[in-house]
């Protein structure tokens, strides 16, 4: 395997993961053939061995860390954190749409409700992948934090507050784009989460906002659920 | 149906014979079960095994890393097998039986 490509990989893993096995891993690694296949086979166990660390002795130094935070500063950790998170990733929703205005409709007047082209063309799949991400991008910022808090083994009102908050943003976020008066002028998109609106959008549209709180309460819900289980036995 | 995979177990069963570094083991693993496991898939399985106390890393050789199997993952290997050999036995039965 190129040996960048094997550094970058062995980059993957958790720094402590890295501290024991990172030499070793990467020396293999240089040392087989590589391919996609076993590209994607050290992508998969890097993010399985940072959600499910290894425990052992000084690898689990990071987790105590994060678990003081989550002690000391639930709030920070399960309430601002997943919105600082999910703001991050609308931010990222907004240059996705504008690249792709700028590259795929350069004339239009607003990259909404341009349809035509083939279906399968470069152009459908961008627009419809950033559709994908812009509505996944709730529930997994709110997988996330459920899958942290039972991690590390939390029962936090904060945990409830965030992904409301969450769900709330994801019902209630409006994204415009539009260009200044000249035509063919500098296009600019932006969000907004209007409260008056929102609370009239999530009255509206209640199934939107319930969805997204179902789907990322439903991780923590099961461990809840497997824990009680496991006390009855 | 696809091959056996369970990789911590498949890497102690590779590590009965002797130690053995990194390709070794997935090449044996590959004779001893039919299944390939990725580079990733085998690091995860040594990092928990030694975690365990059931193998151990030698000296290296050449930027080779081997490891060795040790008594108490002789031990689980051996029962770990045997169940799974009462549960072949036990599935051979019933089939018989059909």
């Amino acid at each position: 395997m190129n040996p960048k490509l094997a550094h970058l990989l062995m980059r993957l893993y958790p720094r402590l993961w890295r501290e024991r096995y990172g030499a070793e891993f990467e020396a293999f690694l240089q040392n087989r053939q590589g391919g996609l296949r076993e590209s994607a086979n050290v992508v998969c166990s890097a993010l399985h061995e940072r959600i499910f660390p290894t425990r052992e002795g000084t690898i689990e130094q990071d987790s105590r860390s994060f678990q003081a935070w989550c002690v000391r500063a639930p709030w920070a950790i399960f309430g601002l954190a997943p919105i600082l998170l999910l703001a991050m990733a609308y931010f990222v929703a907004c240059l996705y749409l504008w690249f792709g205005w700028k590259i795929f409709l350069p004339g239009a007047d607003t990259p909404f409700g341009q349809g035509g082209g083939p279906i399968y063309g470069i152009r459908n799949i961008y627009f419809q992948a950033g559709k994908f991400y812009y509505f996944g991008a709730p529930v997994l910022v709110g997988w996330a934090t459920a899958l942290m808090a039972v991690r590390q083994r939390v029962k936090s009102v904060w945990l409830v507050v965030g992904l409301i908050l969450i769900a709330w943003m994801g019902s209630a976020a409006q994204i415009h784009a539009s260009r200044t008066a000249v035509h063919g002028g500098f296009g600019y998109i932006s969000m907004d989460f209007p409260l008056r609106a929102s609370l009239q959008s999530v009255y509206q549209s209640p199934l939107h906002a319930l969805t997204i709180l179902s789907l990322t309460v439903l991780p923590y819900l099961i461990w809840l659920v497997q824990k009680n289980q496991s006390r009855s036995v | 149906m696809g091959h056996y995979s369970d990789p911590p177990l498949l890497v102690l069963a590779s590590l009965a014979n002797g130690p053995k570094h990194g390709h070794s083991m997935i090449e044996d693993i590959v004779r001893l079960s039919g299944t390939r496991l990725g580079p990733g898939t085998l690091y995860g399985a040594i990092a928990r095994l030694e975690q365990k106390g059931w193998i151990e890393p030698l000296r290296p050789v050449e930027r080779r890393q081997p490891y060795r199997i040790t008594a108490e993952g002789l031990l689980a290997l051996r029962a770990k097998l045997t169940t799974l050999q009462q549960f072949t036995k036990a599935g051979l039965k019933r089939l018989e039986a059909l």
